[in-house]
């Protein structure tokens, strides 16, 4: 996904003072942007079949729900769009259905707001952070989603590349030191980091899809 | 059935027909007598009608045995036989005491010798007493008789053919033997023995046994089999009560009437066990024997005493083809069940039948009586046998059935201790799940409640001081919740985790890092999840007092596995703690904490550090009391 302009932002959280916060640091990436705000996950789907959004950064935590719902809603009507999640969960439990739902990455709402101005930068330009618990997770995911050969699906598998990365993430490796021990650009990298969220993704929906399917038949 | 166990199935009915062989052996080959006795046949006769004086005149010449049945069919009442009686010749001996013995007088007898009465056998008048199986044995005192003739007067009251219910007790006399008194005593002793002593412990022993075995089955009904048995011992003992039981309180007629009715109750007695032993329960025979045994005796009533023989004898030839047929459909079920009493049922059967032929026979013709005994005790011994094998069987599967309840009990009571064990496991199990979703529950709510508001402060405080102060306040917290709900992690994966931290923040700082670890292989072992926050916190410390405090270029961390502890050791090229903070352990570089922490996990934490040295944290914490606990 190359570099756009961040022209229409969704903003999903509860928390009217984190909200502004937050707020203010989008604007400060994105002065131009026009804002949407909501702090609940109903407001947030109806806001998305109305309006079309460059990006939406969504809590997961809400009083009526999961910012997943959202992210899934948007990848489903609009899915052109960047889902981020921003969350207090830094394990991978929380992050990995958001993840699995279409989010290209996430932020840790309690770091420094000049940390999350430059992830914010770096996931619009298509550099998304990948965590080694997170890496674990994918590997162990796709893992299992070869395990059965599942016919009629077109089966979503990583290439030999995105696994060596994966597995090196998931040492501890930062994304730069990966592109030196490959001998790749930063660049490709980060594109191998989206390919592997957007693998994910897409495994997920076709998983999720079978098995609607398989409860389909049952019911008949 | 192999070949070898064929002589085994042929000599056990052998061996059930040795006793009754033997019995028959002794009755055959009695001994001849031992010493010259007078057998009397030449009687005259001379029925005496009550309220006539008797005129011998009118007395008819008949040789004995005399038996009415075929003499005076008719007839019934009262008779006298006259015999002449020679004094013993030349009694060199001069024995004082003669006897006479008497196989047969039915149903009583009174003996005079010249005028003068040397028997008394029972009673003339109803109830006239029953002795026609009984022999009788009368003492003759030589002062008695008379050298030139005496006369003998035999007065019997008997009954018509037709009044009794078997030929054997229609009237009768036998031939008389006259002799010395102890030779024919012990003749008369043999045939009483026979006659009647046998026949009386052989009901004993019937209606003891029979009682016994009719009570086993009435106790277990799925061995009903066993008290119709003892219903039929019980009732062949009433049957042979009739050889010995002289004196009854009833009339002749009675008496008859019952007897031939007791044969409809053996009937219902055979058949049921037949059929039950065999293993087939009929409705309708439940109800029809029992009828029957009802509808005889209300026949025999209506049709009169004068018509009792004739109608007796067709119920018994009836009720004969129903325990034949029973006996024949046992024999069919038994062999098709491989029963292993076939034979010795087939061979019981045959007896009883035999002696049943024998006793028909001689309801209709005169036998020897020897035969008739034998025909008369044979199914009682063979009842005897049987009864015993039954019983022993009884025993037998009373012993299978008490050894299956005591490995039933073995097996319920192991079955008791699985369900316990399982109960218990599956208690335990529970705990653990509530345990863990109030554990989650708690984390849920410290995210939600306390993430948020120390969130808010991180991000609204103008102090950076306090907001910086919140930060890590969250991030202990996040620790503390992982710490709370986590699971092990792999070693492997923790090593991943720091260095991908530490690497991290070392860079932003713009400190130069350098991270080694075991590789891949070399570490199989797991971190409790409490060990893993700890150690992360402690890490996180020290990097973060390289970050902040000691001013150096350049970081190294070394994590080893060296004889089950696992070592990190972290190194810088700072400036060093200072020295006069050292002994107390300054706050601000979280000396203390990050020892305490160490010491909660068993393990320790070395600071070295001199000024210009930079700083080296050693942590060393054993591995084996945190790879599998949780």
């Amino acid at each position: 996904m190359n570099w756009r302009a961040m022209n229409n932002i969704l903003l999903l959280e509860d928390l009217p003072e984190i909200r502004a916060w937050l707020k203010s640091l989008v604007l400060q990436v994105f002065p131009h942007a026009r804002i949407t705000e909501c702090s609940r996950v109903q407001d947030a789907l109806l806001q998305v079949q109305s309006l079309r959004f460059d990006l939406a950064l969504c809590d997961l935590g809400l009083p009526d729900g999961s910012g997943t719902d959202v992210v899934a809603k948007l990848r489903d009507v609009q899915p052109e769009a960047q889902c981020v999640v921003v969350t207090i969960h830094d394990d991978d439990e929380h992050l990995f259905p958001a993840l699995q739902a279409g989010a290209y990455g996430y932020i840790l709402k309690e770091q420094s707001r000049e940390l999350i101005t430059e992830q914010l930068q770096r996931i619009s330009q298509g550099e998304p952070p990948l965590s080694p618990s997170i890496a674990r997770k994918v590997i162990k995911y796709f893992a299992s989603q070869n395990l059965p050969q599942t016919n009629a699906m077109p089966t979503v598998s990583l290439t030999e590349r995105e696994s060596e990365v994966l597995l090196r993430v998931a040492k501890g490796f930062t994304l730069p030191e990966i592109g030196v021990q490959l001998g790749l650009s930063r660049h490709t990298i980060a594109d191998y980091v989206k390919q592997i969220y957007r693998k994910l993704n897409v495994s997920s929906r076709a998983e999720a899809a079978l098995e609607a399917q398989r409860l389909g038949l049952f019911r008949r | 059935m192999p070949l070898p166990a064929l002589p085994a199935r042929l000599l056990r009915p052998l061996g059930l027909a040795f006793w009754p062989l033997l019995l028959a052996l002794l009755l055959a080959g009695g001994p001849a007598w031992a010493a010259p006795v007078q057998l009397l046949t030449q009687a005259r006769m001379l029925p005496l009608v009550p309220g006539q004086a008797a005129d011998w005149n009118r007395a008819t010449p008949v040789q004995l045995p005399d038996d009415w049945a075929t003499s005076r069919p008719a007839q019934q009442g009262v008779v006298a036989y006259r015999l002449a009686l020679a004094a013993p010749a030349a009694d060199a001996a001069g024995s004082t005491l003669h006897g006479l013995s008497i196989e047969r007088a039915c149903s009583v007898l009174a003996v005079w010798l010249n005028g003068q009465m040397i028997h008394d056998g029972g009673r003339f008048d109803e109830p006239v007493s029953r002795q026609c199986h009984r022999p009788q044995l009368v003492a003759v005192p030589a002062a008695l008789l008379q050298p030139d003739g005496n006369v003998l007067e035999l007065r019997i009251r008997g009954y018509a053919l037709a009044e009794v219910s078997s030929r054997q007790r229609a009237g009768g006399l036998s031939a008389v033997v006259f002799g010395a008194f102890d030779t024919v005593a012990a003749h008369h002793a043999r045939q009483l023995l026979f006659a009647i002593r046998l026949p009386e412990v052989l009901s004993g022993a019937l209606v003891l046994m029979g009682s016994f075995m009719f009570v086993m089955g009435w106790f277990n009904r799925a061995q009903s089999y066993l008290a119709y048995f003892g219903a039929l011992m019980v009732g062949w003992s009433l049957l042979l009560a009739r050889l010995w039981a002289s004196d009854l309180p009833v009339s002749n007629g009675t008496a008859e009437l019952v007897l031939a009715s007791l044969m409809a109750f053996i009937t219902l007695a055979t058949v049921q066990f037949l059929m039950r032993y065999a293993g087939h329960r009929l409705r309708w025979l439940d109800l029809a024997l029992p009828a029957q045994c009802l509808l005889m005796p209300a026949t025999l009533l209506a049709l009169g005493p004068q018509r009792l023989q004739m109608a007796s004898s067709l119920w018994y030839a009836a009720l004969s083809a129903q325990a034949v047929a029973a006996a024949v459909f046992y024999l069919v079920q038994a062999r098709r069940q491989r029963s292993r009493l076939v034979w010795p049922m087939a061979a019981l059967l045959g007896v009883v039948a035999v002696s049943l032929l024998v006793e028909l026979i001689a309801l209709g013709w005169r036998l020897d009586s020897r035969v008739v005994h034998v025909a008369q005790l044979l199914p009682a011994l063979g009842f005897l046998a049987l009864g015993l094998r039954l019983v022993q069987q009884y025993g037998r599967a009373f012993q299978t059935a008490e050894q299956n309840r005591a490995e039933l009990e073995v097996r319920i009571r192991e079955a008791t201790a699985q369900i316990e064990r399982n109960f218990a496991q599956l208690s335990e199990l529970k705990v653990e799940q509530v345990t863990d979703r109030e554990r989650k529950r708690i984390a849920a709510d410290l995210h939600d409640d306390l993430g948020a508001k120390l969130l808010t402060i991180v991000h609204t405080s103008d102090d950076q001081r306090i907001s910086t102060l919140a930060r890590e306040a969250l991030e202990e917290m996040r620790l503390s919740v992982r710490g709370l709900t986590g699971k092990p992690v792999k070693l492997i994966d923790a090593l991943g985790d720091w260095r991908a931290e530490v690497v991290m923040r070392l860079q932003q700082s713009g400190v130069q890092g350098e991270w080694s670890a075991p590789s891949d292989d070399e570490v199989p072992q797991t971190l409790s999840s409490r060990a893993y926050v700890q150690t992360t916190r402690i890490l996180r410390e020290a990097v973060s007092n390289i970050i902040k405090h000691s001013g150096a270029s350049q970081c190294t961390v070394r994590c080893t596995i060296d004889n089950g502890d696992f070592q990190l050791v972290v190194q810088d090229n700072g400036k060093g703690i200072p020295t006069e903070l050292d002994g107390r352990l300054d706050k601000g570089h979280g000396m203390a904490s990050m020892k305490g922490r160490a010491k909660q996990l068993q393990g320790q934490c070395l600071v070295e550090s001199g000024p210009g040295y930079g700083t080296v944290i050693r942590l060393t914490l054993p591995l084996e009391q945190h790879t599998t606990a949780r």
